[in-house]
Order: structure tokens, then sequence, then C-alpha cells
């Protein structure tokens, strides 16, 4: 069962979601009962200059670019996730399945562990050879099987995993603490510098998404049918593998590892529109941004000290994910 | 050239120097120069050690904001002692040496800002933002010298800065002067012990490294470098400490390490020479209380040597040079 709503109404949400959630902050400074007065203090009418070098620090400095960071991340791993459900045939599958996130994650260790590497790049660097290496180590005489292609995927996370714990076994506890807050994700250090890092490879992810969206359908179908209609199921895999790990890798390299989003929200956008990629993906982007943004928002807003965004998503996300899968009965395209 | 920058500023700086409106410029522990238009008048601290500073220095009411850790655990009754704003909770508390609420921060329009300098991310927005940052990074007896004293430039007080460090290194001189003619075979070998396991320690290179020898003994893991290591059981058999230090430790005391039947056969356990610290707040290493643990040490390692040393005495003693009284409050 799916709702089939119109994906027109999805792509109406971001712009005044992101707006609204400017105004709304840990500090006291421009909460939502002063939207107007900030508003006035953006454009000049303030009493002070001081008070409006302070509104313009907190909006521009800390609350905006940490909203577009929510969105970019939340829509990057939707997305990335929409995708390779697609490709696998498989609900259960998510980024993480290909060892993105354990890649990612030792990269991020040992930036932070040695000191000296960068760790947005390290991260990234290390999500995408992970993703690499399942894929080459699934790759058979016949071209990639999707069984194959997961089990590689465990292996090397496994691998990747046993890795992080020997970095932090060797880290001092004050740096294994970092490394531990990395793991869990982060959105609270965003910064513009962030986004400049990431906004690329997403960009590249997302549109090359969105451009063989509706090839994704084709590939659902399974490798016989793919051939069927003359395309290469094995080039039109990679063609889906790589924007996908990008997009999510370099998602993981900003924010750290944010549990569900990759794998519950794919979910809910077929709930919402139903299971046609040419609609899931566009959606996809649109939904998985706004939803983590909305759950960022609150992560920054309820308590002055907030749980880390990636222990919140899956908090909530998880058992509402329950919650709809009880209630809808839902299975991968099938009714 | 230190000693001329010095002289320097204690002539150009008014006495009470908290309303001076002098440029002040002092390096951090990151090695980074902090230039501020004029001593700090809005300081937020968000490393304890460098806090407890601060209030050596007196500078407690340009502080603005602290670290939530003041207000969890046990230092907390001794800074509601120091600080009434403490006390009733008043102060905030954007954050740790661990996490911190950068929209907090920023919104208390603070001068300067005190994290810790591996806190890298936090660092570079605020510092992107125009926001002053003080990194704290201790390793060694003499950066402690170096943080009281650049603290005490950047909040204007550097005289008292100066005498604070010339009361501790006279106290650790009069300590270490009467262990000078110990011949190498009486330096005990000492383990030490870091609260998170029993087999936690720092080795060479370290704080605690510098405490053991100052106080007359020698690091049975001393010719490793490294700041914190996990060690196996067997190596602590080997190394067979006469004398086992242990930090102090909510969930154990030294019973628990003398009744351990891993231990027993070590040397310090069948003596019954196992000593732990008391509350960090008395002896914590990385502020200038480190004293009061070199004190400690040295009477546990020499007991015959500082016979007369009477410990609540030498500690209360300091506690009333660094803040002005014995800080009570019971926890």
């Amino acid at each position: 069962m799916s709702l089939k709503l119109r994906p027109f109404w999805f792509y109406l949400i971001p712009l005044p979601l992101a707006l609204a959630a400017l105004f709304f902050g840990p500090s006291e400074q421009m909460g939502p009962d002063r939207v107007l007065s900030s508003m006035r203090l953006l454009f000049g009418g303030a009493a002070s200059a001081d008070e409006t070098a302070l509104a313009r620090s907190i909006l521009w400095e800390v609350r905006l670019p940490r909203i577009l960071l929510a969105f970019l991340v939340g829509a990057s791993l939707t997305v990335s996730g929409t995708a390779l459900q697609a490709l696998f045939r498989n609900p259960l599958v998510a980024p993480e399945i290909l060892g993105l996130s354990s890649g990612a994650a030792f990269g991020a260790a040992l930036a932070l562990s040695l000191g000296f590497l960068p760790l947005q790049a390290t991260a990234f660097a290390f999500g995408l050879l992970a993703v690499g290496l399942s894929y080459l180590l699934a790759r058979g005489r016949k071209g990639v099987s999707i069984l194959a292609l997961i089990l590689s995927g465990i292996i090397i996370s496994g691998i990747f995993t046993a890795a992080l714990t020997v970095v932090q076994f060797l880290t001092d506890p004050f740096k294994l603490q970092t490394i531990v807050h990395w793991t869990m994700g982060n959105l609270h250090n965003a910064n513009w510098d962030k986004i400049r890092s990431a906004v690329i490879p997403m960009a590249l992810g997302g549109i090359g998404l969105f451009l063989i969206r509706w090839r994704m359908n084709v590939i659902a179908l399974g490798d016989e049918e793919t051939r069927a209609v003359g395309l290469n199921p094995e080039r039109e895999k990679v063609w889906i593998l790589l924007p996908a790990a990008l997009a999510a890798s370099a998602a993981v390299a900003v924010a750290g590892i944010i549990g569900m989003v990759g794998l519950a929200f794919p979910h809910m956008v077929r709930m919402l529109v139903g299971p046609d990629n040419r609609k899931t993906v566009p959606v996809s982007l649109a939904f998985g941004g706004s939803f983590l943004l909305v759950v960022d928002t609150c992560s920054r807003t309820l308590a002055s000290f907030e749980i880390p965004i990636g222990i919140f998503t899956t908090l909530i996300g998880g058992p509402f994910f329950i919650y709809l899968l009880k209630k809808s009965r839902f299975t991968m395209g099938e009714e | 050239m230190i000693l001329l920058w010095t002289a320097f500023f204690l002539g150009s700086t008014p006495f009470s120097a908290t309303a001076s409106s002098t440029a002040v410029e002092a390096k951090d522990l990151r090695g980074k120069t902090v230039r501020l238009k004029q001593p700090a008048q809005r300081i937020v601290c968000l490393i304890e050690s460098a806090l407890s500073g601060l209030y050596m220095l007196g500078a407690e009411r340009q502080i603005i904001a602290v670290s939530r850790n003041v207000y969890t655990g046990d230092v907390f009754p001794r800074y509601a002692a120091l600080d009434e704003r403490i006390k009733d909770r008043r102060l905030p508390a954007p954050g740790n040496w661990d996490f911190v609420n950068l929209e907090s921060v920023v919104a208390l329009k603070p001068d300067l800002v005190i994290l810790w300098s591996q806190q890298t991310e936090v660092i570079e927005n605020l510092e992107r933002q125009g926001i002053p940052v003080f990194g704290v990074f201790i390793r060694r007896i003499e950066d402690i010298y170096q943080e009281v004293r650049s603290l005490g430039r950047l909040t204007g007080r550097e005289k008292r800065a100066e005498d604070l460090i010339t009361y501790t290194q006279k106290e650790v001189e009069r300590f270490r002067s009467r262990l000078a003619s110990l011949g190498k075979k009486e330096r005990p070998a000492v383990y030490y012990m870091w609260a998170q396991g029993n087999l936690e320690t720092s080795c060479g290179g370290s704080m605690v490294n510098e405490l053991i020898a100052l106080a007359g003994g020698v690091n049975v893991c001393g010719d490793l470098i490294s700041e914190h290591q996990v060690v196996n059981l067997e190596k602590v058999l080997t190394w067979n400490p006469q004398v086992i230090l242990m930090w102090y430790n909510e969930r154990k005391d030294p019973r628990h390490i003398l009744e351990d039947p891993q231990w027993k056969g070590i040397k310090a356990v069948k003596e019954r020479r196992v000593y732990e610290f008391p509350e960090v707040f008395w002896c914590d290493l990385w502020t200038l209380k480190f004293l009061y643990a070199v004190k400690l040490t040295a009477k546990w390692l020499h007991p015959k040597r500082f016979q007369d040393i009477h410990l609540e005495a030498e500690r209360d003693k300091m506690l009333r040079q660094f803040y002005g009284r014995v800080v009570s409050g019971r926890p």
C-alpha cells in the first residue's frame, strides 16, 4: 500500500522549512517569538551595530550552514538509499551495506588520531575506497551478482570496523572521545567549509541519480529483463553505484554516521509516492533533506545539551519505521 | 627576550589592570598568539583546569560561562564554595572539552573563549567569526606555567600570575631539595594507574612521569614515550613496581588492588604500598595544584624524609595561597 501522493507537494516543503528553521535555536537570540524583530535586525533596522553583528553571526555563521548541511546530508543519504534499494532489489539495503560507513569511520578515526590528515577528505576517500573494494571483490566473470556484492560489502565492512577498533584502542582517551562522537554523527560543527567540501560530490551524486532515475525501474526488474530492453546491466549497475556512493560518502564524511536515514527514509518515500523511481528519486531529495532538517532542528533546539543527530535519527526513526511497516504491511514494490 | 617583554608589561600596565584599556596578547598552548584589544571581560571557559587557573588569578568576575563539568561530579561543591553564581547555577555552561554548543557560545558575546586545543572544529568556527580562542593543552609542568602566565596577561593580572608561579616553583623546590641526595637505588619504581582501568597508565613524556620524577621515584614505563598507554598485566608483573599510585577512582580503592589475586605477587602489594590520590580538586595534575600531588607522592615514596610534613596542613596552605581560602564545601 502506498499513499501515491503527487510528488509536486514535496518540492514545496524545503524552502519554507529552511526559513522557519532559521528562527529556532538554543540561545534566546532570535527565537520564534522574535521573528519580526530579528528580521528588522537583519535588514539594518537594529538598535545597535553590536546586535546586528550578533544576529548576523548566529544566523549566517551558525544556523544557516547547519540547516543547509542537514538538508544536504538528509537528501544525499536518502537518495543514495533509494537508488541502492532499487539496484539491489532489496529493501534492507542502505548505503552502509557496501562498507561505506565503516570505511569512512575508519578514515575519520585515522585522521583524528594521527592529527595531520584532513578529516573530511580522509573519511570521504576511505568511504569510497570501501565501496570500490566491495565492488571489485564481488566482480566475477559474469559480472557483479547482487548477492556477491552484499556479501563482499559485509566483509569489507567487517574489516574496516576491526581496523577502526584497532585505531581506537591505540588512541588516548581524550581523542578517543572525539572519534566516538564522530561515529555518532554530528551536525553541530557545521560551517561553510564543510558545505563547500561536500556540496560537489553530493551534487554530482544527486544529479547523476536524477538523470538515470528511469533506468532504475528497469534495473529493479532484474538482469535478464534489463538485457531484454537493450541495456547492459553491468554498466547500469556502475552508473547507479557510483553516484550513490559519491553522495553518501560525502554525507558521511561531513556529518559522521547518521543511522536509519539511508534505510528508513527511502521506505517512507515509497510509502508516500509509490515505488516508481522516476518519482522516488526527486522526492527522496526533497523529503529526505526536509525530514533530517526537522529532526536536526529538534535536536538542536529542545535541550541545551543536544543528543548527537545520529542517535536521534535512530531513536525516533526506528520506532516510526516499525510503526509504518506494521501499519501498511508494505513490501518492496509489490502490493 | 621574554623577560624584557614581561618587564615591559609589568611596567606599562596599571596595578589594577582589570580596567585597563591597553591591548594585550599572549601565546596559547597551540603556540598561537591571542590578541585582545583590552584584557578579557567576558570569558567563556569550557575547560575545567583552565577555569581553576582563572579563579586562582582572581579573574572570576570576568568569567561569564563555565564548563559543564563544573556542575557535575565532585568539583561542583568546591566551585560552589568559590563562586555564588555557580552555587545558584546562574553561570551558563554551553559545553565542555568534548561538546560545545556553538550558538550558545556566540550568543554570550564572549571576548575570549577557552577551549581544549584539540577541539579544532569549534575553534575554527569561532575564530572565523572573530571570537578569540585560547587553546589549552597540558603535557608538561612548563605548559601549566605558560598557561597561567598567558591567562594572567589576557585577563590583566600578570603580577598575580607571576606570584602564583613563583610560589609553586619554590614549593616544588622545597620538596625536591630534600631528595637531591637520593642515590639511584633509593628511588623506588612506581606504577601509576588511571581510574579508567588497572592497566591504563602514563609513560615517558607525560605529566605523570614528571610528577614521579619530582617526588623521587622512577616511572616503570618511563622509557616508553606515551601520554596514555594500556599495558598488559604481565608487563606490570615484570616491572614489579615498589609503589603503586592510583589516580582518584570512584569505584576502586587501594584495598581492591591489595586483595586482587592477580596483583598479589607484586612488591608494592606485598609491602602494602598502594596509594590513591584524594579528590581531583586538591591535586589536579593539569593545574598548579599538581603541587599537592608532588607533595603527596614524595611523602608516600619517602616517608622517612618527609616525616615532619603534615600533608593536610600543606594542602590548606596551598589552597589559601591559590584561592585566598581553604575551599571547603563537602561533597
